[in-house]
């Protein structure tokens, strides 16, 4: 990262590990004087009291606004705006452009497959994106520069992301809705600090051999995967 | 090697020995003494001659070796280990030799590896009847996680 870089910064999630890694990644952009940034944060779901075991958010109503006054109050330095709205097909060239550094933190892969595959279209984009059962879970980086993956994008590896069996959220029933699995708040946290690591050493350190980690909270495990371009 | 001086203090019958016994030299047992000088020190110079050619001054190479058990004290200490991995979960197993499909049978519940995942040998995709050599690192690709 160069002297006075310019950042965009898009989080696509305001959920258990949305909420989390806002927080954080805006506090490290704020303080590090290299940077200029905006961030941009994206949600069409409210917050809840139900939400308040594992999310983090100091008001009700729609996530994206809620999180965007907090953290405007908070981190001066970084433009911060909020939409409120769900990513889909017709809505990701909109709000994913060029040399964006987004992180997904969605609960569905049929979001993850139609961020990837636009990723896909751009010349240079940053994409990290993670996702966890009950203890365990992932992240993944996918980077693109000039035009060529230097890492595989989100599907290459994962024909679960490719051909999704969920859906996207509004396409979802109250009930479907309501009987979301459990999730575990520590569980949230981990993927949250994994995706600041792969930010950390793609954006700072250009470094990115590594683009994939997996943990395991229950064993205590973690491992990071150098995953070949297809 | 012999020096000119030291062969010279030495006796037409030892220098014969010599020429003989020591150096291989034929047809010397009715030659005189310089004669006999003059041979062994011409032998000598070839000798040196051709042990120089012969000398290995440098080597490159590159040495690669993986031990399982380096302090075992009796044993084959080279490695027939392949290292597996599921997700966060791995470990090196002596499955060398075996299927890829039998590995996945043996460590599924080692490992936590579905039905679904699929394999990959250094970095490809493999079948499930590909047998695994000695270094190889065979991974089971885990699904991503889904929930956020």
């Amino acid at each position: 990262m160069d002297k006075q870089t310019r950042l965009s910064i898009v989080i696509i999630g305001l959920g258990g590990i949305g909420s989390i890694l806002c927080e954080k990644i805006s506090r490290f952009l704020n303080f590090d004087k290299r940077v200029e940034s905006t961030l941009t944060l994206i949600d069409g779901d409210s917050f809840e009291s139900k939400n308040l075991e594992r999310q983090d958010f100091t008001t009700f109503g729609n996530k994206a606004e809620s999180k965007m006054k907090e953290l405007s109050s908070k981190f001066k330095r970084i433009r911060t705006y909020a939409l409120n709205q769900y990513v889909d097909k017709k809505t990701v060239s909109t709000l994913i452009k060029e040399r964006d550094i987004v992180f997904l933190a969605v609960d569905n892969h049929k979001s993850r497959m139609i961020v990837s595959d636009h990723c896909k279209t751009l010349n240079d984009v940053i994409l990290i994106s993670g996702g966890n059962e009950y203890v365990d879970g992932n992240a993944q980086l996918y980077v693109r520069k000039e035009g060529k993956d230097l890492t595989p994008d989100l599907c290459a590896y994962h024909p679960e992301i490719r051909t999704p069996q969920d859906k996207l959220p509004d396409e979802m029933s109250c009930e479907e809705l309501i009987n979301s699995e459990p999730q575990l708040y520590f569980t949230n946290l981990t993927v949250a600090t994994i995706m600041c690591w792969l930010f950390y050493n793609a954006v700072v350190n250009s470094e990115y051999t590594k683009s994939e980690v997996y943990f395991d909270i229950s064993t205590m495990s973690l491992d990071s995967k150098v995953r070949k371009v297809k | 090697m012999y020096t000119k001086e030291t062969l010279e203090t030495k006796k037409v019958t030892e220098l014969r020995a010599i020429c003989s016994h020591k150096m291989g030299i034929s047809g010397m047992s009715k030659k005189r003494k310089d004669i006999l000088i003059d041979k062994i020190m011409s032998e000598q110079e070839a000798l040196a001659k051709e042990k120089e050619s012969q000398t290995v001054t440098n080597i490159e190479a590159t040495f690669t070796s993986t031990l399982t058990k380096p302090s075992a004290k009796f044993g084959n200490k080279a490695s027939t280990t392949v290292r597996v991995s599921c997700g966060a979960s791995s470990g090196d197993f002596a499955v060398a030799g075996k299927s890829v499909g039998g590995v996945m049978e043996f460590l599924k519940e080692v490992l936590n590896v579905s039905k679904m995942s699929r394999p990959l040998v250094n970095g490809e995709l493999v079948d499930e009847d590909y047998k695994l050599s000695p270094g190889d690192v065979l991974e089971f690709l885990k699904p991503a996680g889904s929930k956020g």
